[in-house]
């Protein structure tokens, strides 16, 4: 990549801004076939098949950037190569079907349930590739190794993550005399307010995936951790937990109605859409909806990346990440396309209209894509600071897999809010996370 | 060699080997027994096997899997008896499941015996029309039901819904945020009885046609019988319908019952087993603890719970149907 | 005379009063049905803005109906595909389960096996066993036969569920039919073989009919098998296509989902229902006898 190194310029012969934006200027001059040509493709891969499984993303327009990239790369590469989506939650049947039939995709997305741990086995040593993305890049976020790592090797190349901030109605709140919340009991204080003028909140209290996002921002805000660092103790019966847990009953109580009982991923997003939501906490999927089907509350809407908690502010990520099975006949292009799709992140995100957030340092540097150019979102691109994971503190590993798909948090807040005495619901959430992890240590 | 045969005309070919004359020890193999025989298991073969490698096999690998400790990952695991059974019995939310299971199926099923068997009857009735209704009639059968359920969805929304838009403007409830608006999937009753009613909207009209075909197969002269003899309708719809419809309502309701225990797709698109359990049922704990959560072994061990149980009923209602004909 | 008219006119009003009181007693069964499917049309031709006004009303429109929905659905999702699909899929699982259930319906019905009843209970069995773990051992069995992602492989599998079915509908089909038929050919010198093809199955092609329908039907029921080994876009059927690419994450396009449901649902009721009338003798011949 030498003759494309940005120029060199002396700090005293330009002004700072100058060198931004040539510096600046010399990245974004690099066209993607620019950037895939100084790449040596191996001439190995030329006339082979590469299948992709990917999710259904929910900002339809990356997926059109994304099929078109997919096809652009093949071309390029001399690839034949095919992009199947599916919806995320439908991801894991057919990668259970796949390992059975031992045939499928060769590379596959882990679209936040993350698989690693249950099938790290049967995937391919991707360490070099990974180590290599991070050297590149300046370094993965540490949760990013979480989950691509098993045991300090990498099976897993993570993609980017989903951040879920909190989306607000500024007029709203203003008419009950507030500004921007920054914290959890204002977004309390401002629902139990507006709930009376009609314009409650809405959080899921239901088995779906938003649910379990949610509640766990809540959670690790008060301090909450599930398991220690290591993943192997479980320290979730504790003050903070207990308090998390009164404090959602109590903001249920005053600024929500019954129906969040009923919501699906997709309700929060309808609520807001229609006039009523107060504020919600989604992802900004929600936002650009708005924007197309009531432009008048879209106007009014805002967003805070988190709100803060007793015990600080977490806003809780859904990763995403790239996996290759073993019995793929197509490994070297597989990893050729990750490099690709690595190298093209600032166009990835432009496409997503700044929903992927990076898992990479280097790929922080602001402005960034469609973040650094909207007055709303630009404050989400210091996101990654106070991003953490389900199973926070301790990595995503199949037992903290299996507490999500089994929706026990949910169910656990469910109960509390419903009136259930919160030693009861403890003991049985605590017990039931128990005797999952359990289960996994003795396999 | 002449057979005696339990009922029926003797089989075919025996005759001609009595009138044939020459009746002596012939192998078994040769006889028309051993004809039949094979002419029958010949014919039985594609069916017996086809289900057998396909449905046979794999369900023996299930039972492996629920008694081994087997993730997605590594389905060849060890043999763990039946600790994945205990497992499951240890799970709070497991007797949530099968108390929802079976409170399901028996409402669902009760509910559509009724609905189908007052509608039978009114079907039953000439009139003008009667095509076309039954046409509209069998829709909701045809529908694919993850279509179909996901209309539902859209019909039960907490905010949207067209049924309880329909109600408040009746009058028979409040207006959207007011207590009495239903959330029909989110409050627990409700929402079992919800995701049972989609699942009678649906089935009611297969029951109805099921019965029809029960009411139509009763001979008249048997009924005209009965009121001569000075019967009351009640007396004859107890005493000589019941009786004579029963075997059609047993087999369409074991069979339907089988169709709706297995069935994961209402409950996973409208609830997916919330809030907080209300509506989990047997194949969404299975399928979310097994395939989305990893843990194959319990997860084939908590969706295989029920055959044990089932395996005897069927078996006893089907033996018991049998003598009820001879 | 007078009588005589007397009596006409009292029959006109007591049929007037028949007919007055069944449709009632059917009007609440009507709306259940048919009230959603109405629902769901309407929905078809909504505006997508116009399905979240909370104040319009959802049973007609606030803002123009249109024919967008209809449009999406077959430019920019491969809804063709997946109806042909559908039809093919269902077409090649009802030869094979009419195929296989037809021989086995007639052994099980009139040859006396041993073993006849345990096997006609063995054929409840098969649907106790759920496909949410089946369909992993079946994986294995699509993707030796190398049919992975191929319409194919549903072809293979469903027949898994219609078979059972089919073949206790046609025992009971069988059973009706009179051996006499059966004896008068065979002393014709036709063999069994030939009585069952040239006697027993031409007077039994309503139950035939029967079984295609249902297995037609039951076909188009399933998700788990498709969503399992059928991940190409224009390889899905109907309901796998309509579940996976009309739901994006958050946003449902509720108007092409509708239409997709109803323009595959409609004309198989129609069919279905031409077929009612041998459909209602075959069941009734099949517990009955």
């Amino acid at each position: 990549m030498s003759e494309r190194r940005p120029a060199e310029t002396h700090p005293t012969t330009l002004s700072r801004r100058g060198f931004l934006t040539t510096a600046g200027g010399a990245v974004a001059g690099l066209t993607l076939a620019d950037m895939l040509a100084a790449r040596q493709a191996p001439a190995q891969i030329k006339g082979t098949n590469l299948r992709l499984l990917i999710w259904s993303h929910y900002v339809p327009a990356y997926d059109v950037w994304f099929d078109k990239f997919a096809k652009e790369w093949g071309d390029k590469n001399g690839v034949k190569v095919r992009v199947d989506h599916m919806p995320h939650l439908e991801l894991p049947a057919r990668y259970a079907a796949e390992f059975a039939a031992g045939a499928g995709h060769d590379l596959m997305y882990y679209a936040g349930q993350i698989l690693t741990g249950q099938y790290y086995r049967n995937l391919v040593d991707v360490s070099d590739l990974a180590e290599g993305l991070g050297k590149k890049y300046g370094g993965w976020l540490d949760a990013a190794k979480s989950a691509a790592q098993v045991s300090g090797q990498w099976y897993a190349v993570p993609d980017f993550f989903i951040s879920i901030p909190v989306l607000w109605r500024k007029d709203l709140f203003a008419s009950v005399g507030m500004g921007e919340p920054k914290t959890w009991e204002d977004l309390r204080k401002a629902a139990g307010q507006l709930k009376a003028k009609g314009h409650p909140t809405g959080m899921q209290f239901s088995h779906c995936n938003d649910a379990n996002h949610n509640w766990r921002a809540l959670m690790y805000c008060y301090g909450v951790k599930e398991t220690d660092p290591t993943g192997q103790n479980i320290m979730i019966d504790s003050k903070e937990m207990r308090e998390a847990l009164k404090f959602a009953k109590a903001m249920y109580d005053e600024g929500m109605t019954p129906e969040v009982f009923s919501w699906d991923d997709a309700s929060d997003n309808r609520f807001l859409a229609s006039g009523v939501a107060s504020w919600i906490h989604d992802a900004i999927s929600a936002f650009h909806s708005t924007r197309l089907t009531n432009p008048k509350v879209f106007e009014q809407t805002f967003v805070v990346p988190e709100v803060a908690g007793p015990g600080g502010t977490w806003n809780v990520g859904e990763p995403n990440v790239w996996a290759i099975w073993k019995f793929s006949k197509n490994v070297p292009a597989a990893k050729e396309f990750i490099q690709g799709l690595a190298d093209s992140q600032k166009d990835a995100m432009q496409a997503s209209l700044g929903y992927n957030m990076p898992f990479l340092r280097g790929q922080y540097t602001k402005p960034m894509p469609y973040l650094g150019n909207d007055a709303k979102l630009g404050k989400l691109q210091d996101q990654e600071k106070i991003t953490a994971f389900l199973g926070f503190p301790g990595p995503m590993t199949p037992p903290a897999q299996e507490v999500v798909t089994t929706f026990i948090i949910p169910d656990m807040f469910t109960r509390v809010a419903r009136g259930g005495p919160i030693e009861d619901t403890m003991k049985w959430g605590v017990g039931e996370i128990r005797r999952i992890y359990a289960k996994h240590k003795a396999s | 060699m002449t057979q005696a045969s339990p009922g029926g005309p003797p089989p075919p070919g025996s005759i001609s080997v009595a009138i044939g004359g020459r009746v002596r020890d012939t192998s078994w193999w040769r006889t028309p027994t051993a004809r039949r025989y094979l002419f029958g298991y010949t014919l039985l073969a594609p069916a017996v096997l086809y289900v057998g490698l396909l449905v046979g096999v794999p369900f023996a690998f299930s039972l492996y899997l629920a008694m081994s400790d087997a993730s997605v990952g590594s389905p060849v695991a060890r043999f763990v008896g039946i600790e994945n059974f205990k497992s499951a019995l240890e799970n709070a939310v497991f007797y949530t499941a099968v108390r929802n299971t079976l409170v399901f199926t028996i409402g669902a099923g009760i509910l559509k015996g009724v609905l189908g068997t007052t509608l039978a009857f009114l079907l039953l009735q000439p009139f003008k029309g009667r095509k076309v209704v039954r046409a509209l009639l069998v829709i909701p059968f045809t529908l694919p039901i993850a279509v179909s359920v996901l209309g539902w969805k859209w019909m039960f929304d907490s905010q949207f819904s067209v049924i309880n838009w329909a109600l408040s403007r009746l009058s028979l409830i409040g207006g959207y945020g007011s207590p009495d608006w239903p959330v029909w999937l989110g409050q627990p009753g409700l929402a079992l009885f919800s995701v049972m009613f989609v699942n009678v909207w649906r089935g009611f009209p297969f029951s109805a046609i099921v019965l029809l075909a029960g009411l139509t197969s009763v001979p008249p002269e048997v009924l005209d019988a009965a009121k001569v003899d000075g019967a009351s309708f009640m007396q004859r719809f107890r005493k000589v319908i019941v009786p004579m419809i029963a075997p059609i309502l047993f087999i369409g309701s074991a069979f339907d019952t089988v169709f709706t225990l297995s069935d994961l797709s209402i409950v996973y698109l409208l609830t997916n087993g919330g809030p907080d359990g209300a509506t989990e049922i047997l194949p969404t704990l299975a399928y979310n603890t097994g395939i989305r959560g990893g843990a194959l072994g319990r997860g084939a061990a908590i969706s295989l719970f029920l055959f044990p149980l089932l395996l005897p009923a069927i078996v006893l209602l089907l033996r018991t149907l049998r003598r009820r004909q001879y | 005379m007078a009588a005589v008219m007397g009596t006409a006119r009292t029959h006109r009003h007591k049929e007037l009063r028949r007919h007055a009181l069944i449709y009632l007693g059917l009007a609440p069964f009507l709306v259940l049905a048919v009230f959603p499917i109405f629902w769901m049309a309407i929905t078809a031709i909504k505006q997508d803005a116009d399905l979240y006004l909370m104040d319009a009303v959802p049973f007609w429109f606030r803002q123009a109906p249109t024919w967008k929905n209809f449009d999406f659905l077959f430019h920019h999702t491969s809804y063709g595909d997946w109806i042909v699909n559908t039809m093919l899929i269902s077409f090649w699982v009802s030869a094979i389960t009419i195929l296989t259930a037809v021989p086995a319906g007639y052994a099980l019905a009139r040859l006396r096996l041993p073993f006849a009843e345990n096997l006609g209970i063995g054929i409840f069995m098969t649907y106790l066993v759920p496909a949410i773990i089946l369909f992993i051992p079946l994986a294995r069995v699509v993707s030796t036969l190398d049919l992975q992602d191929s319409w194919w492989a549903l072809v293979v599998v469903y027949p898994t569920f219609t078979i059972p079915f089919c073949t206790w509908l046609l025992m009971g089909f069988f059973k009706t039919v009179p051996f006499e038929i059966e004896e008068a050919a065979m002393v014709d010198g036709c063999g069994q073989l030939g009585a069952l093809l040239r006697v027993v199955l031409p007077v039994s092609w309503p139950g035939v009919i029967t079984a295609i329908i249902f297995s037609f039907t039951l076909s188009m029921q399933d998700f788990l098998y498709s969503l399992a080994f059928v991940a190409v876009s224009d390889q899905k059927p109907v309901p796998l296509g309509v579940a996976t690419e009309l739901i994006r994450g958050d946003i449902y396009f509720w108007g092409s989902l509708m239409a997709g449901a109803l323009l595959v649902g409609v004309p198989v009721a129609i069919v279905y229902n031409l077929f009612l009338d041998k459909f209602i003798s075959g069941i009734t011949g099949a517990a009955i006898k």
